[in-house]
């Protein structure tokens, strides 16, 4: 049985490894434009900053291939054609032959629409080839733990709207590293490409169109408390502006943000305003896309094409809330390719996701979710405290009918899993605030919660 | 402020000093050699006519060279911490446990043995325990001690210890009191990403912990039988114990091996190249039993299940070379004989995953012994 898998993210690694847990002997070839090794897109602003290198994000260690069996193809694949069962690849290489594919191809960052998006010193932050770009742009190169293993000569075969070109680099053109970089969107790749930053010593703007940072999961109580740790860290927080163009000096390099504000100077500038699934080079090959270029499976991951299946970040899926779309999380592409492994293998499984729940860190504060939270329910309420001792925190629990149907914590640990709980056990907001402890993840010696007047 | 989790990035890869660089490796040689000096003072004076450290300490008025390397020791103790503290010390446990760790060395590990002579005592380090403190079982010293002291080491080692060890894991120990673990949390911390997470360090890590606390009790062993029966068979004490303390014996080469050489210039003169725990890793025989205690005892990281995302900050900051992640990203809450509890995996993780408790709930945790997330 020959399995071919495209993409070596987590949703392609899972896959790869749940079908040689059971079928020693079976040919495995995972194909990758972007990198040698699979390894956390997750953690590319730790390696930015110097807190970890390349290796300390792979999660496997770098003889994972060749004890595994698996082969490796570098290149980009250019389409698949599902009659002769071929994955053409770029660059004059020979076609991969499947009898079962996978498409774990993830997402690819959306590009700039303004005027002036592909000036020298405009990127983004998702790939590993833009973090080199973004590291040169700041730091004048990779830390001293040096840059991933690659052999990337056939990155030049890869067209030019892959998302894995090399950038040209404004910083080695003018011949000065940047000095005000900018970042445009207010969601988390953007405040991670602010805080990394920050920790180079710089004062970055940050341009956000919306009232306040990230509404889509905080209110605006929860969000100015995260603004305001970035103005203390010395970030220019710009909210509720519209970026109009980008400006280039006479050489090309980007010089400038425009808004509907104002004329704000820039020397790199990061575009951080979402993904979208990486499916362009699917175009021509059948297999059906829906209207966000997501791949159109059904529950048990099976594309419209006989034995191709798709996960992770590319595919979409059935959310929580019964809506289909890709769905870009770390956890769900990793449960994703446990099934499409499965699927691989020949069982029939079906994908479920869960009750939703995600954590982050904005800046210095710690973030965790669960249910639903910023959702305007029907009828729904919040119950809001904001802890101000030697321990700061907010804690924000969403009521509907008197039910709890979700909490949004910041500055605190909680078990996410015993929250959910709660909400499928449909406990009352009273019966929740006794017993919030039960839920407290904190760290040893932390003091715990102790709502006031409550 | 009390919060948890590391406050900013880390710009570890950056600083050339942190790393195998020129610089590093020169530390290294600086610290080697003056373990090598310090150890062999007597060869130096022999080749050279004269002995640095012993000089310099009846200079300063302290009574001998080890005085002078316990001041030393606090000193660069106290440096760490300051050093630590400034990065890490906005989460309590940090905090505490540091504080306590750097107050302990400088009351029991220089001030009391410093002291107690004075008063017509012996030096009596409070802070050490058999097999770490390998001569603090050996009949002889059990002897020469006053009863209290005696009964303090024999209950400390074989009793205290363990159960501490049952209740609390074997940090108690190695993180909150012991001075080979605090010089390596506090003068050692800079280095700590540099420990290895390979599988193969981990085999020999395996193999060198059980083989020196083998050796650790078989000379303890050999010291009591001779002890008991070296006055009447004379080629076995001279084997044993050495008539001379210049003679090879199995003594003098369980202290030449295992404390000079494994515990100072690999353990600590190496800090700049393989991490702060090289001695508490691979070879530490109280270490070893602490461990195997820890497996059966309440301690365990608990893991949060489904959140965490591969990042690798907890396996980076592993000072023991434990690949946290591989656990916390199969949602497995874990105990592993080696982890000393620093607390370190929990503080990096950028989404809360780890916590560090000590609870008899799950115990199914422990069984667990993967060597990696590739090992099916
Ligand atoms: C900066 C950043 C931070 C993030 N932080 C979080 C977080 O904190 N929590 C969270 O839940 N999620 C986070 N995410 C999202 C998360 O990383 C993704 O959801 C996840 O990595 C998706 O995995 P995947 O396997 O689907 O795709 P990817 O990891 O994107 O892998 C795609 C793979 O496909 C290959 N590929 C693509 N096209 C081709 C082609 N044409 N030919 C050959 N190979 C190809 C690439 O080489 C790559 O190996 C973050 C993302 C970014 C960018
Ligand atoms: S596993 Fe965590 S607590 Fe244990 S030694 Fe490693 S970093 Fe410290
Ligand atoms: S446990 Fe935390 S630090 Fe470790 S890999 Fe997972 S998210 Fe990262």
């Amino acid at each position: 049985m020959r399995i071919v898998i495209v993409g070596n993210g987590v949703a392609g690694m899972e896959a790869a490894l749940a079908v040689r847990r059971r079928e020693p002997s079976w040919e495995i070839s995972l194909i990758s434009e972007e990198s040698d090794h699979f390894f956390s897109r997750t953690a590319l602003m730790w390696v930015f900053s110097g807190q970890m290198s390349h290796r300390d994000i792979e999660p496997l260690e770098r003889d994972a291939y060749a004890r595994l069996g698996f082969r490796r193809v570098r290149a980009r694949a250019t389409g698949i054609d599902t009659a002769k069962r071929l994955v053409s690849l770029a660059g004059g290489l020979e076609p991969v032959p499947y009898d079962r594919l996978l498409i774990a191809s993830g997402s690819r960052p959306r590009s700039g629409p303004w005027p002036g998006s592909d000036s020298r010193g405009v990127g983004h932050f998702v790939t590993l080839q833009d973090l080199a770009w973004y590291e040169d742009e700041v730091h004048g190169g990779t830390s001293r733990a040096g840059g991933p293993p690659r052999a990337d000569a056939h990155l030049r075969a890869s067209e030019s709207h892959s998302p894995y070109g090399f950038r040209d680099v404004s910083a080695k053109r003018r011949g000065r590293l940047a000095r005000r970089p900018a970042v445009i969107g207010g969601g988390l790749i953007g405040i991670e490409a602010v805080e990394v930053a920050v920790a180079a010593g710089l004062r970055p703007r940050f341009f956000i169109r919306e009232e306040w940072f990230w509404p889509i999961a905080l209110d605006s109580r929860e969000s100015r408390w995260i603004a305001d740790q970035m103005s203390h860290h010395g970030v220019d927080v710009h909210l509720e502006h519209e970026v109009e163009r980008l400006a280039a000096d006479a050489d090309g390099n980007v010089s400038a943000v425009h808004t509907n504000e104002g004329r704000y100077e820039a020397d790199c500038v990061v575009i951080a305003i979402g993904v979208v699934p990486n499916t362009s080079w699917l175009e021509g090959s059948g297999i059906e896309l829906d209207a966000r270029g997501g791949i159109v499976v059904d529950e048990s991951l099976k594309t419209s094409a006989a034995d191709v299946f798709a996960a992770g970040d590319c595919a979409s899926v059935r959310w929580f809330d019964g809506t289909r779309r890709p769905e870009q999380l770390w956890y769900t592409a990793r449960d994703q390719g446990r099934v499409a492994g499965q699927r691989l293998l020949g069982d029939s499984l079906h994908y479920q996701r869960g009750a939703w729940y995600n954590s982050a860190k904005l800046m210095d504060i710690e973030y965790t979710t669960a249910g639903l939270v910023n959702w305007n329910l029907d009828g729904e309420k919040a119950w809001f405290f904001e802890e101000e001792g030697r321990v700061r925190s907010t804690t924000r629990v969403v009521v509907q009918q008197n039910r709890v149907v979700g909490f949004n914590m910041l500055g605190r640990r909680w078990d996410h899993s015993v929250l959910i709980r709660w909400i499928e056990e449909q406990r009352t907001l009273d019966w929740v605030l006794a017993h919030l402890n039960d839920a407290a993840f904190d760290t040893e010696l932390v003091p715990p919660l102790r709502i006031s007047g409550a | 402020m009390d919060q948890q989790g590391q406050n900013g990035l880390l710009t570890t890869y950056r600083e050339g000093w942190r790393n195998r660089s020129a610089f590093g490796l020169f530390i290294s040689l600086l610290l080697v050699s003056f373990y090598v000096v310090l150890y062999w003072e007597h060869k130096v004076q022999e080749q050279f006519g004269v002995a640095p450290f012993t000089a310099f300490s009846e200079a300063v008025g302290l009574r001998n060279r080890w005085y002078l390397y316990g001041l030393l020791y606090s000193v660069a103790m106290v440096a760490g911490a300051i050093y630590y503290l400034r990065r890490h010390g906005n989460s309590r446990y940090n905090r505490y446990r540091i504080t306590v760790n750097v107050a302990i060395q400088i009351a029991l590990g220089f001030t009391l043995p410093f002291i107690m002579p004075l008063f017509g005592g012996k030096e009596f380090y409070f802070s050490y325990f058999w097999p770490l403190k390998y001569d603090y079982l050996y009949p002889q010293t059990l002897a020469d001690l006053p009863l209290y002291l005696s009964l303090y080491t024999v209950v400390g080692s074989l009793l205290a210890a363990p159960v501490l060890a049952v209740i609390y894991g074997k940090r108690w120990y190695c993180s909150w009191v012991c001075g080979c673990g605090g010089l390596a949390n506090t003068f050692g911390d800079p280095w700590r990403h540099l420990t290895s997470k390979s599988t193969k360090s981990w085999r020999f890590e395996q193999v060198s912990i059980h083989l020196v606390l083998l050796i650790a009790i078989a000379t303890t062993f050999l010291i009591g039988l001779d002890w008991l029966i070296g006055s009447e068979h004379p080629t076995f004490h001279r084997i044993v114990a050495g008539n001379d303390w210049r003679d090879w014996s199995i003594k003098s080469f369980y202290g030449f091996a295992v404390g000079s050489i494994l515990a100072g210039v690999i353990g600590t003169g190496l800090y700049p190249a393989f991490g702060p725990r090289v001695w508490c890793r691979n070879f530490c025989p109280m270490a070893a039993v602490l461990g195997w205690i820890q497996k059966v005892g309440r301690y365990r990281i608990k893991v949060k299940p489904g959140m965490c995302i591969s990042c690798g900050n907890c396996s980076t900051y592993c000072e023991m070379g434990i690949d946290v992640r591989s656990y916390a990203q199969a949602d497995q809450s874990f105990t592993r004989a080696s982890c000393v509890g620093c607390g370190m995996c929990a503080h990096m993780c950028p989404r809360g995953v780890l916590k560090l408790e000590n609870s008899w709930d799950r115990p199914e945790d422990k069984e667990r012994q993967r060597l990696s997330v590739v090992d099916f």
